[in-house]
């Protein structure tokens, strides 16, 4: 054992530069592993922690004894436990995940209904939240100490450091209740039926105050990631070999720094993917937006268990592949990680 | 371009200075004037630090933003610090090109080589040609320095190191400069490979008649392509001529000290004589007393052959995996060392020769075969382990790295005293340790920092920690590699020294033949994880049967300026 | 020859100006030394702040100011829903929120630093099954995580620590452990094993000192993530409803209609606080990563 003590780990866990089988494999394995322990997870932190799961979900209702006992029968709680996570899985496979109880409709179908709602939130702020994000970050960067710089990282440290609901509510008491420019919630005006682009522009309308919200939190971090990645490539010696050539400084920078700076940033940004989801949950609270955030919101405060245990096993799942087709964009992006 | 009498490139007068957030201004370079004619090669030769690569970079105007500069610096006579910026970039790359390290971060990671050359071609296209031609330009770039045209469409990263020198060649020729500027060109390279390039580059500037200025810190490659040698000291120029003259007749001290750190091999003077150079740091003149300096060269004496041998490796092999194949990194290598004898384990990067050595150390696990002390395998429990590594000591490559920043002189001496519990007082063993490196008085050195000593001394701190354990042999694993070569001397006159005093054995690993030829008794030579020769240094070096051997003192620079 | 104590006291003086050093160039970032000096007066409020607000002022039963009345002399932030002072909530308010910042934060270092140094030190199956935990922590939303776990736990300030503390060590272990691998891979680990150094040596001598600076800059960080992350569970509903924390005061601003109605009063100083103190974690984080680690120097 002892002669082992170091093994030529030089090479690295993520073999570079194999092949993009192996590659897709590694990875995937991986992802897979994690939605398994979300899987688990999401089966015995309902039925292991503290507490009776009967007397958990039907807590803050008036219930009978004997109606808890016809819900433990119900749920399978008086079977053996590894029978109950078997028949767990075989629902989960299936697609179903129980019913909800403030709903009382197939928490499946609730999710199916609030799944685009929340892709479309989330995947504006994202976008927005990039473009912003990396491209003053690169900008201040290069121009360090200058007052752009200064002011910019300043003020994203003071939006980083707000929390989403707090902002969200300020810009609702201003631009709803005050000015009334935006509606206060939801993601159509109530009572309409509207068809075709004014249904577009309605929820577009809608959608103003709850992706600036996000974006506000979000490009900050995205900022404060891309700065640190170009100032690392700064002193870089290909950048003084750009300049040895006679390229123009602002072409340095966009050819040479940005590309490389990029790699690095894309990484962290897909890191915070699980980020986003959780805005989610509270600006959509806030804004009564009904995505997968509102109906977790709603299953905390009934509760009704089944519904959140559906939305946390749904989210995570979600973001396990998003991070694993970002690593395949990545491979895409490194020349250096992509099979020679 | 119509020729005019102007020089090439001319420095006058030039002191640059790089200013410092609460310090003086470090002077890089100090009130230097040169001239460099049309189709001269120039070989600017220094230690780091020297400022030698600051006066090249001043050629294209390349300092950054804290940097100071006075005096003129004239391309064709133009003074660069007068262009606009636009005339500035004109300039670039079409009068002046810099061939920089290749082999570290000079190639953008992301850019294919093709898309890299072809910027240069774009950026300059007023020179004329179409998008064929420009391509067309590339083929033929590539051609030049002996790469096949495929490689244009390959990243960095997929080069060797002396594919991405070709490359940045390549580059630099690209829009037909008439200056080529080539800083450390063959630095981490290793030795074939660096006769490789260095034979490029010259047959491009004889061909092409082109002006070139070299720098680096090893006079024997400078001397193998540049006429003339400008040595450079603090930021000033102690020594200039022909470089015959420079290489064989130095004037100035300290050319004579980077002279000796490429000893001419079969040269009597320098075998198993070490010339100790007095140091003339800034921090050793602090000493409260400097270490007694010696005139008199260190001599080593030679172990009696008769001896059972202390070490032997027996069949050993190391494999690899890599990316699922399996990579023999030794095989079947056999080995004896005899108490007091200094072998030294010669051999071209990836040889396999750091693999043996850290197998030999325990370090490193073996697929099969055997290391013996004494005569007994090595232990494999950790206690077995770790009596064994009291006997047997390490000393690393780059001293810089193999001190713990953090830790004081005191403390990283007395790591292994306290690692192994040793009986008796632990100030007093650190004490003597010290003293037997030289390093005196000991106290003195106790609360430094290695950020506050030379490299010498920090070397010297890496041996008396292996000297506190009272070893009966050492592993050195390039000693001097990271070492100026005004330190290198006093490195190894202590291994000498140490060998007369103590008795203590070494295997030196090297990838350079003169420091065997300067300390070592015997000399095995490592080849892609076989030995293939093994005997006296005289018998190897003097008289090598085996190709492979032959093959790499026909490389050796200091033979290299000696060609026809 | 002197005495043996004599290296020792070396060391320890080397120490010290090491630290005067370093406290020097911290109060040079003037940002870290501001965030420092507001966030030592935010403490000292919070720690006096049952002597400058008794607790019985802001019984509900007891109070006797109008309710949502606006700032006045008596009531510098006006009052609550329930007639409280908003302003002794305030102070009340930034006990809860710093206990639980530093606490969530403790859980999160603990055993974010030994799970990240075990996955850059070790080796093997043993790193395999780390780092598996790492990435599941790193990529799981963390909010939707401890909304999870306080959701099924009983109610409570410890249960809120507990969630956040739980969900937020991932980064910090992937931080330790890429810092694990750098000190590793440098030739004085591999000096320290020839010497006859073992696992603990390493880790203990070498690897754990080389990590404390990028900890102790990640916990200010950290305790910055975790005083929003309690306000937001509490948000939600899933805090102690018996307590004032920043969180549970916009809560109840949101429940009793404050916001809508355009009582500033009630929602703008919860949330200008967290604002200011999450801020200020922020700068001294950030001013302590740049002292520490020299090379992000300037980031």
């Amino acid at each position: 054992m002892t002669l082992a003590e170091s093994t030529p780990a030089l090479e690295e866990e993520q073999p570079r530069g194999s092949t993009l089988g192996r590659y897709l494999a590694w990875k995937g394995g991986g992802a897979a592993i994690s939605l398994v322990m979300v899987v688990v997870l999401g089966f015995f932190a309902f039925r292991v922690l503290p507490g009776d799961p009967a007397i958990n979900l039907t807590r803050g209702r008036r219930v009978s004894a004997a109606e808890v006992e016809r819900l433990r029968e119900e749920l399978g709680l008086n079977d053996p436990l590894p029978w109950q996570f078997v028949s767990y899985l075989g629902d989960l496979l299936r697609g179903d995940l129980g019913v909800s109880y403030v709903y009382n409709r197939s928490v499946g179908a609730l999710i199916l209904e609030g799944l685009g709602p929340t892709v479309l939130l989330t995947g504006s702020a994202a976008l927005v939240s990039i473009v912003l994000g990396l491209w003053l970050g690169q900008k201040a960067a290069w121009t360090r100490g200058s007052l752009f710089d200064r002011s910019q990282t300043g003020l994203a440290l003071v939006f980083w450091s707000v929390p989403t609901f707090w902002l969200g509510l300020i810009l609702l008491l201003v631009f709803s209740g005050g000015f009334g420019w935006f509606p206060s919630g939801g993601m159509v005006t109530a009572g309409t039926d509207l068809r075709g682009l004014a249904l577009v522009l309605d929820v577009a309308h809608h959608l103003v105050l709850p992706v600036l919200t996000m974006v506000a939190v979000v490009y900050a971090q995205y900022l404060m990631v891309m700065r640190a990645s170009v100032l690392e490539e700064m002193t870089s010696d290909y950048l003084t070999t750009a300049r040895a050539k006679g390229l123009r400084e602002d072409l340095v920078r966009t050819r040479h720094a940005v590309p490389n700076a990029l790699l690095p940033t894309v990484t962290l940004i897909f890191l915070t993917i699980g980020g986003l989801v959780g805005g989610a949950v509270t600006v959509e609270t806030v804004f009564s937006w009904p995505g997968l955030g509102y109906l977790t919101f709603q299953g905390l405060s009934a509760p009704d268990l089944p519904l959140l245990q559906g939305t946390f096993v749904v989210f995570s799942s979600i973001v396990i592949v998003m991070n694993f087709v970002a690593e395949l964009v990545y491979r895409v992006l490194d020349p250096r990680l992509r099979s020679s | 371009m119509t020729p005019t009498a102007a020089p090439a490139l001319e420095w006058r007068g030039v002191t640059i200075g790089y200013r410092r957030p609460g310090e003086p201004e470090l002077v890089a370079v100090d009130d230097v004037s040169l001239r460099v004619g049309r189709g001269e090669t120039l070989g600017l030769a220094g230690e780091s630090g020297c400022g030698k690569s600051t006066l090249a970079m001043s050629v294209l105007r390349l300092l950054p933003r804290s940097s100071r500069l006075e005096g003129e610096v004239l391309v064709h006579g133009e003074d660069v610090a007068a262009m606009s910026w636009g005339r500035l970039r004109a300039v670039r790359w079409t009068e002046a090109a810099i061939v920089f390290q290749g082999a570290m971060h000079s190639l953008n990671p992301v850019r294919t080589v093709r898309w890299q050359i072809l910027e240069a071609l774009e950026l300059h296209a007023d020179r004329g040609g179409s998008a064929e031609s420009r391509q067309a330009r590339v083929a033929e770039l590539l051609g030049l320095v002996d790469l096949p045209v495929a490689r244009a469409d390959a990243y960095p990263h997929e080069l060797s190191g002396g594919q991405k020198q070709r490359v940045m060649i390549a580059m630099a020729l690209a829009c037909d400069p008439d200056v080529i500027i080539a800083d450390e060109p063959t630095t981490a390279l290793d030795v074939v490979v660096q006769a490789q390039v260095l034979d490029v580059l010259s047959a491009l500037v004889r061909e092409r008649g082109l002006t070139l200025v070299m720098i680096s810190h090893d006079l024997s490659v400078l001397a193998a392509v540049c006429e003339r040698i400008v040595v450079m000291r603090h930021g000033r120029v102690v020594e200039q001529g022909p470089s015959e003259r420079i290489l064989t007749a130095p004037e100035h001290e300290h050319t004579r000290e980077l002279a000796a750190a490429f000893p001419v091999i079969g040269d009597p003077a320098s075998r198993r004589v070490v010339g100790r150079v007095a140091s003339r740091d800034a921090l050793d003149a602090q000493r409260t007393e400097p270490t007694p300096q010696r005139p008199e060269p260190v001599e080593g004496r030679s172990p009696d052959p008769a001896d059972p041998p202390l070490l032997e490796v027996r069949d050993l092999v190391v494999d690899f995996r890599s990316r699922g194949r399996a990579v023999r990194a030794v095989d079947s290598v056999s080995l004896q060392c005899r108490r007091g004898e200094i072998v030294a384990l010669v051999g071209q990067s990836g040889s396999g020769k750091t693999t043996l050595a850290r197998s030999v150390l325990g370090l490193q696990r073996p697929t099969s075969g055997t290391v013996l002390h004494r005569g007994h395998p090595l232990p494999t429990d950790r206690a077995g382990l770790k009596a064994y590594r009291r006997a047997v000591q390490f000393v690393l490559q780059d001293p810089s790295a193999s001190l713990n920043p953090k830790h004081t002189v005191y403390q990283a001496v007395a790591e292994g005293v306290q690692i192994h519990r040793l009986p008796g007082d632990e100030a007093e063993h650190v004490a003597e340790a010290l003293r037997r490196a030289e390093l005196n008085p000991p106290e003195a050195f106790f609360g430094r920092l290695p950020q506050e000593l030379s490299g010498g001394q920090r070397q010297r701190v890496v041996i008396a920690g292996a000297l506190a354990l009272q070893p009966t042999f050492l592993v050195a694993d390039e000693p001097v590699a990271s070492l100026d070569a005004s330190v290198r001397g006093e490195v190894l006159a202590l291994l000498l020294e140490l060998q007369r005093d103590l008795d203590l054995g070494a295997l030196v690993i090297t990838h350079d033949l003169g420091l065997a030829w300067n300390i070592a008794d015997r000399v095995v030579v490592m080849h892609q994880g076989r030995l293939v020769e093994e005997g006296s240094v005289e018998q190897v070096l003097l008289d090598p049967r085996h190709a492979y051997t032959q093959s790499l003192l026909r490389v050796v620079p200091s033979r290299l300026g000696s060609r026809p | 020859m002197t005495a043996p104590a004599s290296p020792v006291s070396v060391v320890r003086a080397r120490r010290r100006a090491r630290a005067a050093g370093l406290w020097r160039e911290f109060v040079a970032t003037r940002s870290g030394l501001v965030g420092l000096l507001v966030l030592a007066v935010v403490i000292v409020l919070a720690l006096l702040a049952p002597l400058l607000v008794p607790i019985e002022t802001l019984d509900v039963t007891r109070v006797t100011a109008g309710i949502n009345e606006p700032p006045s002399a008596a009531h510098p932030l006006g009052t609550d829903p329930s007639g409280r002072d908003v302003l002794g909530m305030l102070l009340w308010g930034a006990r809860v929120s710093l206990l639980v910042g530093f606490s969530a934060t403790a859980v999160s270092m603990l055993i974010g630093t030994a799970v990240g140094m075990a996955a850059g030190h070790f080796s093997g199956l043993t790193q395999a099954v780390i780092m598996r935990v790492i990435d599941f922590f790193l990529v799981v939303p963390s909010l939707v995580l401890a909304i999870v776990l306080s959701a099924v736990l009983s109610r409570g300030l410890w249960t809120i620590v507990i969630a956040i503390g739980v969900t937020s060590w991932a980064a910090t272990a992937r931080v330790v452990r890429s810092q694990t691998l750098t000190i590793e891979a440098r030739p004085y680990i591999e000096r320290a094993r020839a010497l006859g150094g073992g696992h603990l040596h390493v880790l203990g001598r070498h690897v754990l000192p080389a990590v404390m600076p990028l900890v102790l800059a990640n916990t200010t960080l950290t305790v910055g993530s975790a005083v929003i992350a309690e306000s937001t569970l509490s948000f939600l509903g899933l805090g102690d409803a018996t307590q004032f924390s920043w969180g549970s005061m916009l809560k109840r601003a949101l429940d009793t209609g404050a916001a809508t109605a355009g009582f500033w009063w009630f929602v703008l100083p919860p949330g200008l606080a967290i604002v200011l103190v999450v801020l200020c974690f922020t700068l001294v984080g950030r001013a302590l990563e740049a002292v520490l680690n020299p090379t992000l120097r300037g980031r």
